[in-house]
């Protein structure tokens, strides 16, 4: 048997502001990744191959659960349109539905199940078709039909949509309470309701109240409580004298001295009230803070090369801009304006001034070929807040930031990878340019697209 | 690259063999011509072992052209390189795409006679 | 920051109305203008209606104005916190060091029914 999980992007993409950076489909129930349950569920009812299916992006799922080795089933992604139905999705994976009986988890669902009960005996007892539903989605069998058992016991099943962080937390408290008898849950247990990771520290004075859930590479600081009902991710630090009761607290998290941290979810810098949604970003070290794990963005190399072209065009256009700007400034025909950018996918903001250039006449002609418009912005990259080639800045718009959360490698440039491919078609397909290069660039490659957009500008 | 084309379901089905590059894509511009524009087209990627950006673009420019005129491409049987670049771009959210050349031909055929 | 003192039963009591952000850039000129405006009142409400965003520096000068307040046996309560600060203290406890009201009219009335002495 395959299963087919077809999950819609509208369905999950409220996941992104909560927690930034985390694929909705990894954001983890309780202390396992969302989809790691699907998976268990799909080898559970006798699956031997998986496939995702969404319109929205794979590509995190893709780099955590690879092609499912570690399951031992085979993983596979396909893309669908946002506006299609099951029957269109499946009709798109002919191929892979056609060998076998297919189930279909559709929809942005848990699945409540028991892992001592016997799945793969029910799902051959039923008959094609959906065989249970919720507002949210459901689960359906395609393909031939088993040998049809009305006896066979039903076991325990039921769908859970998940729609809010309400949900999501009531979720992760019941499977904490539950424990893994029913569900597969990572880590070391020498007593239910007990869970311990790797490699946790516990000072003598740390208290530990069940039942809880503790990751790998935590440290519980002097006079640190823990729990009742509280799930505590891996690469956490609590601080000295800090209380942990019913909350969740997610991966790369630092809780500070002296708090109190009841009924709350945190995750990295992040404080969410789960049944209101309230949710707030802490900028203060000293409460909550993101571990970072390492540094992303470009290489030593990169930065240097970055720099030395931003210093070359300077040069360059040092002597036109000294005679133009003054000249065009008098006609009125150089316009300044402030707005603040996204400068990486991590939401970092800068406030650029942009300028733009009425044309008319020749000399503003020459000052647009000549890009003196981006003069300015030059000496942002020898700052390193801009990359001297990238994507064009996304204006940062509360609305905008979920378009940033989609662009992975998203770096704000003076110049955009867009403007130096001669596309054919542009508009919102610029950023096919710009994620293509943001994934497959190089530093020497970044100086050739950086004169080509200067040459291409010079022939506008 | 290579395209061999062959007829399935009444659709011309168009199989890319090789590198579709800024070099190749101009092989592409057939099918985005005024004469093609209003037949519906599958693109069988299964044998396409490289794709970049200016590939991608000759596949948006045969996209944008037919769908101007009420026509549609189809992508079929991408392999897993091909996929990390439409999925690196976000570029699947431009295309229908089908894992079989049958049922994409069959679906491109439904669109042509409901025109 | 707008400051006005009312008077309800014969007690001034300052009301200063907190706005935006109390950060680390800030929060020192709450506490050098709460010094002024204890010259005119001893009991106090912070109306926080429109307070956006409070960090942990902020929220020190908040907890030392209460310390001043009460050296000179007045008290400082808070009204109208928005569910981010509200956030905020109740991660750091300050929650339990305030008599905090919904609105800022409650906050003055409770001056009133003895609870400030």
């Amino acid at each position: 048997m395959k299963t087919l999980v077809v999950i819609r992007e509208k369905d999950y993409e409220w996941l992104y502001p909560v927690f930034p950076g985390v694929h909705p489909l990894l954001v983890p129930v309780c202390n396992k990744p969302y989809a790691e349950f699907l998976i268990d569920f799909a080898i559970l009812a006798g699956s031997n191959a998986i496939r995702f299916v969404s319109d929205g992006q794979l590509g995190g799922l893709e780099h955590y659960c690879e092609n499912g080795s570690r399951w031992g089933i085979e993983i596979s992604y396909a893309s669908m349109l946002g506006d299609e139905d099951l029957e269109t999705v499946i009709d798109k994976n002919r191929r892979y539905c056609s060998a076998d009986r297919i189930l279909c988890i559709s929809g942005f669902v848990f699945i409540r199940y028991n892992k001592q009960h016997d799945y793969k005996k029910l799902i051959a007892s039923l008959s094609p078709g959906e065989f249970i539903s919720c507002s949210h989605g459901s689960l359906s069998l395609l393909g031939n039909t088993g040998n049809i058992d009305n006896s066979a016991e039903k076991p325990e099943l039921s769908l859970v949509g998940l729609d809010s962080t309400g949900v999501y937390y009531r979720l992760s408290v019941e499977i904490l309470k539950c424990g893994s008898s029913p569900y597969v849950l990572p880590g070391y247990s020498s007593e239910a309701d007990c869970h311990i990771g790797r490699n946790v520290v516990m000072s003598k004075s740390t208290e530990i109240r069940k039942p809880v859930i503790i990751g790998n590479n935590v440290q519980l600081l002097a006079g640190s409580v823990v729990g009742p009902d509280s799930v505590i991710g891996s690469n956490v630090i609590i601080d000295r004298e800090s209380t942990i009761i019913g909350s969740i607290v997610l991966d790369n998290t630092y809780i500070g001295e002296n708090l109190d941290l009841e009924n709350r979810i945190a995750a990295g810098n992040i404080l969410i009230e789960p049944e209101s949604g309230a949710s707030l970003a802490m900028e203060d070290p000293h409460l909550l803070t993101g571990i970072k794990k390492r540094g992303g963005g470009g290489t030593v190399f990169q930065t240097f090369v970055h720099l030395f072209v931003a210093v070359l065009l300077i040069t360059i256009m040092l002597v036109p801009f000294a005679l133009l700007f003054p000249i065009l400034r008098l006609q009125g025909k150089w316009h300044e304006s402030s707005n603040t950018y996204y400068t990486s996918s991590s939401g970092k903001t800068l406030t650029l001034t942009t300028v733009a250039i009425d044309r008319s006449g020749p000399l503003s002609a020459l000052a647009l070929a000549l890009s003196l418009d981006r003069f300015a912005l030059l000496f942002r990259v020898l700052g390193g807040q801009l990359a001297i080639i990238g994507s064009q800045p996304v204006a940062a718009t509360p609305g905008s930031r979920m378009v940033l959360e989609r662009m992975t490698g998203y770096r704000a440039g003076v110049f955009s990878y867009a403007e130096a491919e001669e596309w054919p078609v542009n508009g919102g397909d610029t950023a096919i340019v710009e994620l293509f290069y943001a994934a497959h660039g190089t530093p020497l490659q970044d100086v050739v697209m950086t004169f080509k957009a200067f040459f291409n500008r010079i022939h506008e | 690259m290579i395209i061999i084309e062959k007829i399935c379901h009444n659709i011309t089905v168009v199989a890319l063999q090789g590198t579709l590059d800024s070099c190749s894509s101009s092989q592409l511009h057939y099918y985005s011509s005024p004469s093609v524009t209003e037949v519906p087209l599958v693109i069988d990627l299964s044998n396409l072992d490289f794709l970049d950006s200016s590939g991608l673009g000759a596949l948006v420019e045969i996209a944008r052209k037919k769908r101007e005129k009420g026509s549609d491409v189809k992508l079929a049987c991408m392999n897993d390189k091909v996929r990390k670049v439409f999925e690196i771009t976000q570029a699947y959210r431009l295309f229908d795409i089908y894992d079989d050349v049958e049922a994409a031909a069959v679906n491109a055929g439904n669109k042509k006679n409901s025109l | 920051m707008k400051f006005h003192v009312e008077t309800l039963s014969g007690k001034n009591i300052g009301i200063a109305e907190l706005s935006g952000r109390l950060d680390a850039e800030n929060s020192a000129e709450l506490q050098t203008s709460f010094a002024l405006w204890q010259k005119q009142a001893v009991f106090f409400v912070f109306d926080c209606i429109n307070l956006d965003f409070v960090d942990s520096s902020g929220l020190g000068a908040i907890v030392a104005c209460l310390r001043k307040a009460l050296e000179h046996n007045g008290d400082l309560r808070l009204a109208a916190l928005g569910p981010k600060v509200s956030m905020v203290f109740d991660l750091t406890k300050a929650k339990k060091l305030f008599l905090i009201f919904p609105d800022t009219p409650g906050a003055i009335q409770s001056f009133g029914t003895g609870g400030a002495s």
